[in-house]
């Protein structure tokens, strides 16, 4: 079966143009234009992956995107005509999982997608793996601290089996770019320090001194409290 | 310990005249007390010479009438008793003689008395002894002096001597008269009169001036001091208070009291303050629409542009389907919405450095290894176009604290301008750092530039050769923006060219920020050129 991809733009023709790229690419799209019954077309297409424009009629895209993580971990990609740190950030902030510039390369826009909706290969090292106190459970998609489940959406649950997976490595940001979000030349940092705030906040108990994922200064990030 | 102690105030004494000069060209006040000081002393001075001399004039003056005076009477009374005499026999004028010189002495406040016998005269058994006073021998009554009262007739002359007195000399004069002892001759009479009095009194008198005009001299400072406080207070306050504008509180006024040229002043800078405070308002908000409008631009153009990006996509991808004319057309589609789009990237890029709202996002980036990625990057573009890229990095092996993305772009421009210009010769690139800072080279062997091209070759849109064909499809924008990015790094963008040898660029950047650069650590102008001398 087809993935499904809501195309949540008030410019109708570049949603019907991305609709027509998606087409050929094998994907079912379906679309809103309206901030405000962005999360309404949400529930009922149930898609496997949101296109999310930025400036929107209604309510604003980084408020759709708090509106749909609130009941969904489903990859969302922002589209940004600007570009601009605040804007970016409070994109990514909101839960976006990555980010589109305008104009973009329609290869890169399927890329993108296909890394997005791909579940990540696992090493044969076992279904289960431990980082600090928690423990993956790879084939379930799930995150466990004493037994209770920590609810991830899927990038965060990929960042963090990646590090768990290498714990002795330590991981570059442009690492991570490539491994998690499929970037195969430099791109931006930000993605990868917005998301592992984003990522303490649920697993940490105490995000300001993290023990699960900690920073490596001037280097990156690795699995395991600060030796 | 006596040693280092006298070391230290002579080295005091030394600076202290270095302090003077120092307060003299740092402070008005000071420079108007000691100007006003200096000038008043003059005065004071040419004055009190003035009064000492006259003084002293008048004292001589009154004294000198006053012992003329009585010398005179002296004289006359003394001339009575030798009148009255009856002078026959050598006692008798010896006792009339005494009888005058008592008389003279009651008559006169002064005891210094000297008679002598007029020379020339006939010898008389009568005549008396030559007489005088200790004080009036020994040289004191000149020749001359005795010569003008031998001549004289009822004459008073008189001189300025040195009396002999307390074993010192004081000033004085001796009056002479000519006194006639009927049948016996003429005689000269001296009376010595001290002027102690009077020099006593014109030294009080001069000592006083010299207090007094101590005095004045330092209440005439003191009234420098007052005065010039009240119209520099004001002066120093509107040169701190501009200071304070300059320095970007736009706040700050004069306080505008009373109706003088001090609060004309307050005014009129307190009205320049309002006018730039207004205007730099203006300036904020007009920034703020620009920036606003920028933002605007960027969404309203990106988005029909990614459409039409999109749809060319997809018509360039099915190029193979199309019969020749349709293919090439969206080949050139493809081609320059492309061009479009880095045209469109390029113009926000620099519309964002115009309206100030770049921001720096740096982070320690190893300098050489950033090179060194950049130029493998540009080594597959420089081989198509049959350039050799090479690099050499003695310096730079360490992280400065640089936006990479900012620092990749201009070098990516830099290669890209040499490969473009560089006609098929070799590139070089060197890196090397010193103490302040680190600094990119990149030296083409082509065409070069002419001095008068050097100056424009910053400026948007500017192409170094109209007719020359644009082969790596640069915007115009890229040096622009290189500049740019580079001041916002607080670094330098250097050029060197001559023509038909070529061009260097030369990017220098501080290590810290706050640290400016001391000096570049490559130089401009290639070796390889300041060898050959004069060919340039």
């Amino acid at each position: 079966m087809n993935a499904r991809i809501l195309v949540v733009d008030d410019d109708s023709a570049l949603a019907e143009m991305v609709g027509i790229v998606l087409g050929s690419e094998g994907f079912d799209a379906t679309y809103c234009a309206d901030g405000s019954e962005a999360l309404a077309a949400f529930t009922a297409a149930k898609p496997d992956l949101v296109l999310l424009d930025l400036m929107l009629p209604g309510i604003d895209g980084i408020e759709v995107c708090t509106q749909i993580r609130a009941v969904s971990g489903v990859p969302i990609i922002m589209l940004t005509a600007k570009g601009e740190t605040t804007d970016v950030v409070a994109g990514l902030e909101a839960g976006a999982d990555d980010y589109m510039v305008k104009p973009f390369n329609p290869s890169e826009l399927v890329a993108r997608i296909r890394t997005r909706l791909r579940t990540p290969v696992v090493a044969a090292s076992g279904s289960s793996l431990r980082i600090g106190d928690l423990s993956i459970d790879i084939e379930g998609h799930e995150v466990t601290r004493a037994g209770k489940a920590i609810n991830l959406t899927p990038l965060e649950f990929n960042l963090l089996t990646a590090l768990a997976l290498n714990p002795a490595q330590v991981f570059t940001r442009e690492m991570l770019l490539e491994q998690v979000w499929g970037y195969q030349y430099k791109a931006d940092t930000r993605l990868v320090n917005v998301h592992v705030q984003r990522l303490r906040s649920k697993v940490e108990i105490d995000p300001d001194n993290p023990t699960v994922v900690s920073t490596v200064r001037g280097i990156g990030y690795r699995a395991g409290a600060v030796i | 310990m006596t040693i280092p102690w006298t070391t230290r105030v002579g080295r005091g004494a030394l600076r202290l005249p270095s302090r003077a000069v120092h307060l003299w060209r740092r402070s008005l006040q000071f420079r108007t007390v000691v100007t006003s000081m200096a000038l008043s002393g003059v005065a004071i001075i040419l004055v009190g010479i003035y009064m000492s001399l006259s003084i002293s004039n008048d004292l001589f003056n009154s004294r000198l009438t006053q012992v003329l005076g009585e010398s005179q009477r002296a004289s006359a009374a003394a001339q009575r008793i030798f009148d009255s005499a009856v002078t026959t026999d050598r006692a008798a004028v010896q006792s009339v003689m005494n009888a005058a010189r008592q008389s003279i002495r009651d008559s006169t406040s002064s005891a210094l008395v000297a008679v002598y016998r007029v020379p020339g005269q006939s010898i008389s058994p009568l005549a008396p002894q030559d007489f005088a006073s200790s004080e009036l021998t020994g040289g004191v009554i000149t020749p001359s002096l005795r010569s003008s009262v031998q001549k004289s007739n009822d004459q008073q002359y008189w001189q300025s001597v040195q009396l002999p007195a307390h074993d010192a000399l004081v000033p004085g004069v001796v009056v002479g008269s000519l006194l006639t002892i009927p049948g016996v001759g003429q005689y000269e009479l001296y009376i010595g009169y001290d002027f102690e009095q009077s020099e006593q009194t014109l030294r009080f008198i001069q000592q006083v001036l010299l207090v007094a005009g101590f005095g004045l001299l330092v209440m005439v400072g003191g009234v420098a001091w007052f005065v010039s406080r009240i119209i520099v207070s004001p002066v120093r306050l509107a040169a701190d208070t501009s200071e304070q504008l300059a320095a970007g509180n736009l706040e700050v006024r004069i306080p505008e009291k009373g109706e003088d040229v001090v609060a004309t002043l307050a005014r009129s800078f307190n009205h320049m303050a309002d006018s730039m405070q207004r205007q730099l308002t203006e300036l904020a908000d007009l920034s703020v629409m620009q920036q606003r409008f920028v933002s605007d631009v960027s969404h309203e153009l990106r988005t029909p542009l990614t459409t039409i990006k999109l749809a060319a996509d997809v018509l360039y991808n099915q190029r193979a389907e199309f019969d020749q004319t349709t293919r090439r057309t969206s080949e050139l589609l493809n081609a320059q919405v492309l061009r479009f789009e880095k045209l469109l990237g390029d113009l926000l890029e620099i519309s964002r450095y115009d309206a100030g709202s770049v921001e720096l996002e740096s982070e320690p980036t190893n300098v050489a290894g950033l090179v060194q990625d950049v130029v493998g990057t540009m080594t597959t573009l420089a081989e198509q176009h049959g350039c050799d890229l090479s690099l050499s990095a003695p310096g730079g092996h360490f992280e400065a604290d640089i936006d990479p993305r900012r620092i990749r772009r201009i070098l990516t421009n830099l290669i890209g301008n040499a490969i473009e210009h560089g006609e098929r010769k070799p590139i070089e690139v060197e890196v090397d750092s010193n103490a302040t800072a680190v600094a990119i080279s990149v030296r083409d062997h082509g065409v070069g530039m002419e001095p008068e091209q050097l100056e424009s070759v910053f400026s948007r849109f500017w192409r170094a050769d109209p007719s020359r064909q644009r082969t790596l499809g640069g915007t115009g924008l890229g040096l622009a923006i290189s500049l740019e990015d580079t001041r916002i790094h607080q670094g330098q963008l250097d050029v060197w060219a001559a023509p038909g040898q070529g061009a260097r660029f030369r990017l220098t950047i501080p290590r810290d920020r706050k640290v400016p650069i001391g000096s570049s650590p490559l130089p401009l102008e290639p070796r390889d050129v300041k060898a050959d001398g004069g060919e340039r």
